[in-house]
């Protein structure tokens, strides 16, 4: 089943898929108007909020920014398990594994290692690899099972996001939980970690970040496009019977997706707790980066080079959702249910050709 | 048998059916006499199928009308062809395998106790036997068995007891010997004639020659989505048929070979495969293929080529026995690393296996060369490498239209299949394994890739082929095995057996044992 | 007889062992907890305990029922939890609007609740089956705008995520019989919507297996050109089973929402993965609505066990114990992977091409 969902969401041309996102987008947030309406709010000022708050000030850039690039990442990571077929929906919980992981092998290696920037930049590595490898391995496990147990891995990982978060939320209220701290998160990461504030202040962004993060997408986009591994995996989630056919070992080609899709969520991570958090806070209460990553992904058509627009939207949108919350009256919730409505509407394309059909604009279309 | 105030059973005026661009029916006129069987005969892709869905309301027709008994019909859905008595065996049988051949029969057509819709099975089961008893099938006996548990004559069985349960006066029985035995093919030719003797109306659909002339009344040739000519069966010969549906003679003769094949390359011994089921599909077979010699395998689908074919590949891996090549043993050896080796392979299905559909032909000149230089070093693929490679194969194969950058659904099947041949070949192999290498081709593609095949196989390559038509079997094959549940009941010389001979192994019977065979034979199941 | 093929059937595979397996692993459980913590099991499994876990099973076995009937029916219903979420909702705002003085309005937001989900599954079955949307992703989109659509609409309505205090259905205790020493406090003395969920179990046993409509959604999810070719509408069949998809998660959330006493809305809000739990419980069950039941039942006992535990002061953290169920659904899965799915779930059809 899954690859033919997976070939029919790949079947449109560019053209066609960009018509839909944007008109995925307008119309849930049509509806997020209609919401706010209904519920005695002003429209006008909302859609307002939703500018401002994302791109109105330098402040508000940086945050956009900021987070544009978890969105991007966590999307990438998505993406590249659609494209082979599998339905990662635990880039959320690889997502954690990966900045605990991180947070914790910096700090205990922290004391081995010089305070200045070159100790800085290794424990920066060390982090980032500890948050890929755990990132990795959390999203091997699902892979594994699916590949060699036939469990399915869209109710798999999302029992291993629950896990994931009542494992360590219960690891950093208890073990890992900084002495003395008033709320619950681990002791924070020494002052030679994190990146440098350059154009933007300090506002928890850095464009060196935003520079890593691009250069992750081009990774990513020439392992999926141009090398063996990554025909490999596109094959099996265009046709899995091909890919069999032609001598890619089925179950261990999921694997390793889940592996490197699970890695991705767990850099994102890195990248999370080195430029933004600075330490690592209650799972629960950290943004659902990874199930948002779902709707980005589908918006870009499942492209890791399409889900930087899409990323940079969805950045811009819960920006403005943190300036809603500052300023205004409207539950911020509202934003969480218009990324519902846009996953919504992006699977049903059809809705669209139909409507294009109908109006006369899509006289083209097939 | 007509006689001159019946109206003929169905008659079909001008039927001209579209899709987007392509005309599957042109025009089509046809008149089922009552009482009789009549033959529609056509290649693969002629239109016989989208007439029969016309009739059975499955396809609105774009233009034409449809008589059932002289009176103007029209049928949206098959329920409006079912009330007015018309019935179908599809190709593909239209079941629901977990479901019982009760259920199955009834379905849609539920005789219910109340209004809440609880079937009364008592009521179903009485009116099926009393079917069944009527001719002589034994269906009766497995009212509650899964369709899943039964073999393909039975089921075929079910699809026709199905249609006469709702009321069918006239049967349409869509390439209904497709699949079956020789023996099971006897037995269907048994029921329809005792169905025509009850007064019911058959058309027969079918590309099978000797089956049309065997049973049919009339015989109506299609070709090209035109009806070519309709003839009594009693007045024409196969050779009149074949030329009809081809347009051309066609011959059918082996050519001599000049010649003479080499050292053994491919070996299997004892080899054992066990299927998705569990159950053992492969038994102790043992093949020797030698440079330079086409190595038939005939049988009826379902007697463990499929496996056969999959364990010399490396996409099964055997429960015991050796594979060897070039004298090394390969039993455990992957896939893909048996392309590497030099064993090539076309597989069964174009659709699912040997192409990406939604890829473009660069794409798919690289599948199953994933690991091959000059295409990928290191890891990385070199495109423009490829693309050259598939353009050569385009120019070679004389895929139409030739362009690189077409998706392969876009292609028709036989250039689909051309592109495959191409590509399997293309970088020297060894050993090629053809799995019915010429399955929903045109005739035009079939003569070019049988041409290929001969042409390397003079060359010195080894080549294994699997087909369920004997004649391409017949005409390619330098040793004939045929086999029969999981083993080779014989492997014999092409110019020294007849079809009769080979289908006679087909359904499990040694030549040199028929009287002992006699007995076997009641086994069937 | 085709009944009894479909209890042989139940009893002859794999099922069997795994349901032995689950059992297992509880005694393990079970024998470590006696061992470790020095905790008799008889002050476990109180018939406190199994009522209790009656009760959290009947929301989970609602779902379940219902997305097997979508899926038996070719429809995969992913949305399972987004709906019981709306559910949930749907029965605390209806009951907060009629009021919430007793049973009566609790009754009152159920009923409501049903129509209000059965209504919203309308748009949702025509958005999979007239508009072919992707069921994977579609059912997705319902769970993520139930986790932001309630919570938004929950906050205007009360000024906060969570709902004040909601009356419950109370339990319907039979005189006498409820003295019976065990059975009595888990028969007669059990919410009433307990029973409504095992009248809904066996009522859709028999329909699926016993009247001509279920033949019809079997035939619908397996070979849905065999019905379309029997003169059936599949979509209309679909359309159908789908819709009862949503009313059963719709009532799964409102049945929750009546044995808890208020609804909450903030993190994975009160729902917390039931509706995934219901598509386990129905893959466990192999599509059969009494196995799924069973399988349900199974995930309310490992639920309630940790509350079962802590109110023992056995020292284990609760963050943990409530992970039980999450790892039980992984463990089933792994063990459990081969249920057969109907063969054509997740495509569109089309009668003409």
């Amino acid at each position: 089943m899954m690859d033919r969902v997976a070939g029919r969401m790949l079947e449109a041309t560019v053209l066609e898929r960009l018509g839909i996102a944007l008109a995925s987008i307008t119309t849930a947030i049509l509806v997020g108007l209609l919401a706010v309406t209904a519920s005695g709010y002003n429209p006008v000022l909302f859609l307002n909020n939703l500018i401002v708050g994302s791109i109105g000030s330098e402040r508000v850039l940086a945050r956009t920014l900021r987070l544009s690039t978890f969105f991007v990442l966590t999307g990438v990571a998505v993406a590249i398990a659609f494209r082979a077929g599998v339905f990662n929906i635990g880039v959320q919980g690889q997502f954690i594994v990966g900045g605990i992981c991180c947070t914790m092998s910096i700090l205990w290696a922290a004391p081995l290692l010089p305070n200045g920037t070159v100790g800085g930049i290794v424990l920066m590595l060390l982090g980032t690899v500890a948050a890929a490898i755990g990132g990795g391995l959390y999203g091997a496990l699902p892979g594994v099972l699916k590949a060699y147990a036939d469990a399915n891995e869209i109710i798999t990982t999302i029992m291993l996001n629950f896990i994931a978060i009542g494992v360590v939320s219960w690891l950093i209220t208890n073990p890992f939980r900084a002495e003395g701290a008033t709320n619950v998160r681990t002791e924070s990461l020494p002052d030679n970690v994190g990146l440098p504030p350059i154009v933007f202040g300090d506002s928890g962004f850095s464009v060196i970040g935003l520079a890593l993060t691009l250069v992750l997408v081009a990774v990513v986009a020439v392992v999926m496009t141009r090398t063996r591994s990554g025909y490999d995996m596109v094959t099996s989630g265009y046709q899995a019977s091909a890919a069999v056919y032609s001598g890619v070992d089925a179950k261990r080609t999921i694997v390793t997706t889940m592996t490197f899709s699970g890695a991705v969520a767990g850099i994102a991570s890195a990248l999370y707790v080195i430029m933004f958090q600075g330490n690592f806070i209650e799972p629960a209460s950290i943004h659902t980066y990874g199930y948002d990553a779902i709707a980005v992904s589908l918006l870009a058509a499942n492209n890791p080079v399409g889900v930087i627009p899409a990323g940079l939207l969805f950045g811009g949108l819960n920006s403005s959702g943190s300036y809603i919350q500052t300023y205004s009256d409207v539950p911020v919730q509202l934003i969480d249910g218009i990324v519902g409505l846009v996953i919504v509407f992006v699977a049903a394309p059809e809705l669209f050709r139909m409507a294009a059909k109908r109006t006369g604009l899509g006289g083209d279309d097939e | 048998m007509t006689t001159g105030n019946t109206p003929p059973a169905v008659r079909l005026e001008g039927i001209t059916k579209r899709f987007g661009d392509v005309v599957a029916n042109d025009h089509v006129d046809f008149t089922l006499e009552a009482g009789s069987i009549h033959a529609l005969l056509g290649e693969n892709g002629s239109g016989k199928t989208t007439l029969m869905s016309v009739l059975y309301g499955l396809y609105d027709q774009d233009e034409g009308e449809i008589y059932i008994d002289g009176e103007p019909q029209t049928f949206d859905t098959p329920r409006d062809a079912m009330d007015a008595g018309v019935g179908m065996i599809h190709q593909h049988f239209q079941l629901v395998e977990p479901m019982t051949v009760l259920q199955n029969v009834i379905l849609g057509h539920e005789p219910v106790t109340n209004d809440f819709g609880f079937v009364d099975e008592e009521a179903a089961r009485e009116e099926i036997e009393a079917i069944s008893t009527r001719y002589g099938f034994e269906v009766g006996d497995h009212l509650d068995v899964p369709i899943r548990d039964l073999d393909l004559g039975t089921r075929q069985r079910v699809e026709i007891v199905k249609s006469l349960y709702r009321g069918a006066e006239i049967l349409v029985l869509d390439e209904p010997t497709a699949v079956l035995t020789p023996q099971e093919v006897d037995r269907l030719m048994e029921v329809m004639e005792d169905l025509r003797a009850d007064g019911r109306s058959l058309i027969f659909i079918s590309h099978k020659l000797d089956e049309a002339l065997t049973i049919a009344d009339d015989i109506t040739v299609l070709r090209g989505g035109t009806a070519v000519g309709t003839v009594p069966a009693s007045e024409t010969t196969e050779q009149e048929l074949a030329q009809m549906m081809v347009g051309r003679e066609v011959l059918f003769d082996r050519k001599p070979r000049e010649t003479t094949p080499g050292a053994p390359i491919l070996e299997v011994d004892g080899l054992r495969v066990t299927g998705d089921r569990g159950l053992e599909k492969v038994s102790e077979v043992e093949l020797s293929v030698r440079e330079g010699e086409i190595f038939g395998i005939a049988g009826v689908q379902g007697n463990g080529q499929t496996e056969l074919i999959e364990a010399l590949t490396g996409l099964r891996t055997p429960d015991s026995g050796a594979v060897r090549f070039g004298g090394e043993e390969i039993t455990e050896m992957t896939r893909r690393d048996r392309t590497e080796a030099g064993i090539a392979y076309i597989p069964e299905d174009r659709h699912t296996e040997g192409l990406v559909m939604e890829y473009d032909l660069v794409r798919n000149g690289l599948l199953g060369n994933q690991t091959i230089a000059p295409f990928v070093k290191n890891g990385f693929i070199d495109w423009e490498v490829v693309r050259d490679h598939t353009e050569e194969i385009i120019d070679e194969f004389d895929v139409q239209p030739p362009d690189a950058d077409n998706k392969a659904s876009s292609l028709s099947g036989g250039n689909q299949q051309k592109f495959i041949v191409g590509r399997e070949i293309g970088h020297d192999p060894a050993v090629l394994i053809a799995s019915h290498p010429t399955r929903g081709v045109d005739i035009g593609s079939i003569e070019f890739i049988h041409n290929r095949l001969i042409e390397l196989r003079d060359q010195g390559l080894a080549i294994v082929v699997v087909s369920s038509k004997l004649e391409e079997i017949q005409k390619l094959s330098d040793r004939i095995a045929v086999m029969y549940e999981g083993e080779f009941i014989d492997t014999v010389d092409p110019n020294a057996v007849t079809e009769e001979e080979i289908g006679l192994l087909m359904a499990g019977q040694r030549l040199d044992e028929t009287d002992a065979a006699e007995t076997d034979s009641g086994v069937q199941t | 007889m085709s009944a009894s093929t479909s209890v042989l059937e139940y009893t002859q595979h794999r099922r069997v062992r795994l349901a032995g397996l689950a059992v297992a692993v509880l005694a393990v459980l079970g024998a470590v907890a006696t061992a470790v913590f020095d905790v008799p099991l008889d002050r476990i499994f109180t018939p406190g305990y199994v009522a209790r876990s009656m009760e959290l099973a009947a929301p989970i076995t609602l779902a379940a029922i219902g997305g097997l009937y979508a899926e038996k029916s070719g429809v995969f219903n992913i949305g399972l939890e987004g709906f019981m979420i709306f559910g949930a909702f749907f029965a605390a705002a209806a009951t907060y609007f009629v009021g919430t003085g007793g049973a009566v309005h609790a009754w009152i937001g159920i009923g409501m609740s049903v129509l209000l989900t059965t209504m919203l599954t309308v748009l949702f079955a025509v958005l999979l089956i007239r508009y072919k949307a992707d069921q994977i992703v579609a059912g997705l989109g319902v769970w993520f705008i139930g986790l932001g659509l309630v919570p938004f609409t929950a906050a205007i309505i009360w000024g906060s995520r969570n709902s004040p205090r909601m009356p419950g259905v109370g339990r319907v205790t039979v005189p006498g019989a409820s003295e019976i020493p065990y059975l009595g406090r888990i028969v007669f003395d059990q919410s009433p919507l307990v029973w409504l969920t095992i009248l809904i179990v066996i009522g859709s046993w028999v329909f699926l297996y016993r009247t001509r409509y279920g033949y019809w959604i079997q035939a619908a999810g397996d070979n849905p050109e065999a019905l379309d070719t029997a003169g059936i509408d599949v979509n209309r069949v679909r359309y159908a089973a789908v819709i009862f998809s949503g009313a059963m998660a719709g009532l799964g959330g409102a049945v929750l929402l009546a044995h808890s006493s208020s609804f909450v809305g903030t993190g994975q809000t009160m729902v917390d993965g039931r509706g995934w739990l219901g598509i386990v419980a129905y893959l466990f069950g192999n599509y059969n609505p009494v196995g799924a039941a069973a399988a349900a039942l199974l995930f309310g006992g490992v639920d309630m066990l940790q509350g079962q535990l802590q109110t023992l002061d056995i020292d284990a953290s609760p963050k943990l114990l409530g992970l039980l169920p999450y790892v039980v659904v992984i463990v089933v899965l792994t063990g459990w992977g081969k249920t057969r799915v109907p063969s054509s779930v997740g495509e569109p059809y089309e009668s003409e091409e």
